[in-house]
């Protein structure tokens, strides 16, 4: 511990002195313009595709206070005629609206129309009373269903047959229905709905609050009034925590590089330290950092502190892992500062992409995000939602520093040499050639958070593609990847002439092969308690649990290592080929596409 | 300006060596698919009609009407055919719980309720399955129908309705793609230059190669001007494939010329501060740091321009007519500001002590 406090402490007086003297001046200045910009444009509403049309507008025409429009008063004559020449893509006279054939024509009514409907229904709730202005209310109910897949294809004939009056006819016999928990809605508790929702939507706000649930039961709901959440709070929330912790871990991989390049680490290590503590000292100042900037962030948002570090500090954590891998693989700047970007994006994609289902679908609860999202609406989450969140996180954090400590020598961080190859050696650093069985194992189980979030990025990447090819690239894309998942690290092992015998090859391959899958199915039963009535898990985890998918697993990784061995590594991405299509078949099957 | 020359080429095999713009293509193609994500997401919420009509969901419904609340067989009209053009099939049921149990086993995916106030309010009961993904597809279709039933509720209170029907194209995609998407992609060239202008700069500073290059017979202004320029030259062949990927995915970039002009004077600009700083901080990590909050303070206070590079961007691309060159070239007048002083300044910059 003391150890980390003076690499902590030197760390701290090494940044003191890059920041010292004119140039601390002038980066406060620029920062406090920075945070003065935003906040004035926070509290201004944000307004986006500002300008974007050009209306025309007679003198007597209503109003249009919306930043999309920009309004001409002109004649009806010129009216006409910069509509023809295109020169304004609508005309409104008096309150009519004319538009031409184009395209921008056309969208720009869709979004005058727009306008004017909702001052319209402005206008109606002032000029009636409420009953005739919001004559229909809506209460949400929900029932459980048990309509999964499998049950709604296959049990129609036991269902009872429907009476004859149920058809829809004209002649209403059916009498009076039973409908006493409709009855029971009283006039009082709808015409305050109605009030509350013509509150909120009269202000006209593009940014969002944190509400982002679709519908919650119990809800009343005026269909006029129904505006929909944009997932755009989600974004801002991330943005809000994430920036400014990959900021500071930005100086903490500079600091590391330069003293990786400087040889000034190598230094360290030949002192009285462990490279777990060279790590975490250097490490250290930049996580307090960055837990005080989690900590005001919740503040001024108003959140619950402790559960705003609960939640963020595994996301913190994370991309402090990834900041150390660039660190330590890479010696260039371009190649850091690309990296660093990558990251960011696919960062904010897993945590976003998920949360913009918050309440929509249980699935989300894969991105921490989503936890923020319901802990900003005041709602609470179980221990299972938690853990389903922050494990992967904290696990690739835990990785990290194991495999950081394993390849902190001076041959490895000095080496020069393209990336596939300090990846190959990295992973073999970090197995214990002692002990291959437990290694290989705990690889495959490691790889799965790895393969998850590439997968994921998949899916991202997948939606260029036309449709029919979507599905087609993310099946091949997600079988290549667990393919070369499952391998790599007996192939690693082969490369590097440890292994001998097919028998030995044979045996690492099925338990990389069993690894993985532990690992895989203990992730899908975490995600099954969580979002149990998720249509996506139930038709994931159909048919047979656990043999038949392991059998797979070690067939595909057994031909894809032993073809390895037999050819040579140089052979490696022909075997991977050759797997993914024994797993591609497979899946098929499964899928019940070949029979 | 052959040893100009000479240097450039220079800077630019780097770039290439080093993959460099594979990486910037890489990532910004992530962030247009991750953006198109978010427009679907978008669009499921903020305009679920369009979700609705183009995928042809079905949905059957049941239907109960409490006759004796005083439901009149109009108003049961009115809802039946709104739902029934809105691609709901209906059935009706005499009982709530008989439809309940149906929509249970799945026979049926809603359950509509509809009994009638003493302040001749009407009421509905809507019930939806819990499964999270049906419910919400469920609302998408009842959305419009329940929407129209509304209108048709108050038109026959004697309620006047100015503006309802549904005319034109629907617009929410066609905003987002030209007044965030086109413009992420048009700008993030820009940002990329400056980041490479740094990386490039402080390589030098730490090698500490320019304490040799002041020797040579080059100047410390060509030097760092063939940098910004290979930099510059980077993000003007992003811009141009940008323009080309997205005409191939149907997405037509109009006065495509000034677009790339306005990228590419942003990038300059962008470029020869960044060089700036670099020869001021003269290591990467301040220079870095410095450049993120500048990037900050700017995208703010370009907000408060009119128009913003942002704001031009967009109505350029989407081909309004009443924008052109006049406003791209008031752009040239930064660009004109910050490069003559950098030309001046760049030599005394790079001897200034640390």
């Amino acid at each position: 511990m003391k150890n980390i406090l003076t690499l902590s402490k030197r760390e701290i007086t090494r940044l003191k002195a890059r920041f010292s003297g004119k140039s601390r001046g002038i980066v406060l200045a620029v920062a406090a313009l920075a945070i003065v910009c935003s906040y004035v444009i926070y509290h201004q509403d944000l307004a986006i595709s500002k300008g974007i049309y050009t209306i025309g507008v007679t003198s007597n025409s209503p109003v249009i206070e919306d930043s999309r429009f920009i309004t001409r008063e002109m004649d009806t004559d010129a009216g006409y005629r910069q509509l023809d020449t295109g020169e304004i893509d609508l005309f409104l006279d008096g309150d009519l609206i004319f538009s031409s054939r184009s395209e921008r024509s056309q969208y720009a009514t869709a979004a005058l129309m727009k306008y004017l409907e909702k001052q319209d229904l402005l206008r109606i709730a002032s000029e009636y009373d409420i009953d005739r202005a919001f004559p229909l209310r809506i209460e949400i109910d929900y029932v459980e269903t048990e309509a999964d897949i499998s049950v709604a294809s296959a049990a129609t004939d036991e269902m009872p047959e429907f009476p004859d009056t149920t058809v829809f006819d004209d002649n209403d016999e059916t009498g009076p229905a039973a409908l006493s928990e409709t009855a029971a809605l009283s006039s009082g508790s709808g015409d305050e709905a109605v009030q509350q929702q013509l509150e909120e939507f009269s202000v006209n706000r593009q940014l969002p609050e944190f509400k982002a649930e679709f519908l919650s039961e119990n809800d009343i709901i005026i269909p006029s009034l129904m505006n929909p959440p944009i997932p755009l709070a989600q974004v801002i929330i991330t943005f809000l925590y994430v920036v400014p912790v990959f900021f500071i871990s930005l100086f903490f991989t500079s600091s590391f590089t330069e003293e990786k390049v400087s040889r000034k680490l190598v230094v360290l290590l030949s002192a009285p330290v462990t490279r777990l503590q060279v790590i975490i000292g250097k490490m250290l100042p930049y996580l307090v950092y960055s837990i005080l900037v989690i900590i005001v962030v919740t503040l001024v948002l108003g959140g619950n502190v402790l559960l705003g570090l609960a939640i963020f500090v595994p996301v913190m954590l994370f991309i402090f892992s990834i900041y150390l891998l660039v660190a330590l693989t890479y010696r260039t700047f371009k190649d850091q500062t690309f990296f660093s970007v990558m990251a960011l994006s696919v960062v904010t994609v897993y945590l976003v992409g998920p949360a913009m289902f918050t309440g929509v679908n249980d699935l989300s609860y894969i991105s921490p995000l989503t936890l923020a999202v319901e802990m900003y609406r005041g709602e609470s989450f179980g221990a299972s939602q938690y853990f389903l969140a922050t494990t992967p996180l904290l696990l690739v954090f835990g990785q990290t520093m194991f495999v950081g400590t394993r390849v902190f020598n001076e041959e490895y961080l000095m080496g020069f040499r393209p990336l596939h190859t300090k990846i190959a050696e990295a992973i073999y650093l970090a197995m214990d050639r002692r002990h291959l069985n437990i290694s290989i194992l705990l690889t495959g189980m490691w790889m799965v958070p790895l393969v998850f979030m590439v997968e994921l990025a998949c899916v991202v990447f997948v939606t260029n593609l036309p449709l029919p090819f979507m599905m087609g690239f993310v099946l091949l894309a997600s079988v290549v990847v667990e393919e070369v998942a499952k391998s790599l690290g007996v192939v690693i092992l082969l490369q590097n002439r440890v292994l001998e015998t097919w028998k030995s090859v044979l045996g690492l391959a099925a338990l990389a092969a069993l690894g993985f899958m532990l690992a895989e199915k203990l992730l899908l039963l975490i995600a099954m308690s969580v979002a149990s009535e998720s249509m996506f898990l139930q038709a994931l985890s159909g048919g047979e649990l656990f043999l038949l998918p392991l059998v797979l697993h070690a067939v595909s990784t057994a031909v894809v290592c032993l073809l390895t061995w037999r050819c040579g590594t140089r052979y490696y991405p022909l075997a991977i080929a050759v797997g993914s299509l024994i797993h591609a078949a497979y899946n098929l099957y499964i899928m019940g596409m070949l029979t | 300006m052959s040893g100009f020359m000479a240097l450039l080429k220079r800077e630019l095999r780097s770039i290439t060596k080093e993959k460099t713009i594979m990486f910037a293509i890489i990532v910004q193609f992530f962030i247009a698919s991750f953006s198109s994500i978010i427009m679907v997401g978008i669009m499921a919420f903020y305009d679920p009609s369009s979700i609705g009509e183009n995928s042809n969901v079905h949905i059957r419904s049941g239907v109960i009407i409490d006759t004796e609340s005083g439901v009149t067989k109009a108003e049961y009209n009115a809802l039946i055919s709104n739902l029934f053009n809105g691609g709901v099939m209906v059935e009706k049921f005499g009982s709530m719980e008989y439809a309940c149990g149906l929509l249970e086993r799945g026979r049926l995916d809603t359950v509509i309720g509809m009994t009638k106030g003493a302040d001749g309010v009407v009421n509905m009961k809507l019930v939806m399955p819990e499964l999270d993904t049906k419910k919400t597809v469920v609302y998408m279709v009842l959305d419009q129908p329940l929407k129209e039933f509304e209108t048709w509720l108050r038109d026959r209170a004697g309620v006047e309705i100015r503006y309802a029907d549904n005319s034109g194209a629907p617009h929410t995609t066609y905003e987002f793609l030209y007044s965030l998407i086109v413009p992420i992609l048009m700008l993030f060239p820009a940002l990329i230059a400056g980041s490479i202008v740094i990386d490039t700069v402080s390589e030098e500073f730490e090698n500490k190669t320019f304490d040799t290059l002041t020797a040579a017979p080059v100047s410390i202004a060509q030097v760092t001007m063939s940098k910004v320029t290979a930099a510059v030259i980077t993000a003007a062949v992003q811009l141009g494939l940008w323009v080309g990927l997205l005409r191939l995915n149907d997405i037509v970039v109009n006065n495509a010329v000034l677009v790339i002009t306005l990228g590419v004077i942003i990038a300059t600009i962008i470029a020869v501060s960044t060089a700036i700083m670099a020869l001021y901080f003269k290591d990467r990590e301040r220079t870095q740091f410095f450049y993120s909050i500048v990037l900050v303070a700017l995208i703010g206070g370009s907000y408060f321009l009119d128009p913003s590079p942002f704001g031009l961007i967009t109505r350029l691309a989407a081909g309004d007519p009443n924008i052109g060159v006049l406003q791209v070239s008031l752009y040239a007048i930064p660009l004109i500001a910050i490069c003559l002083p950098f030309l001046r300044l760049s030599r005394r910059l790079v001897l200034s002590p640390r």
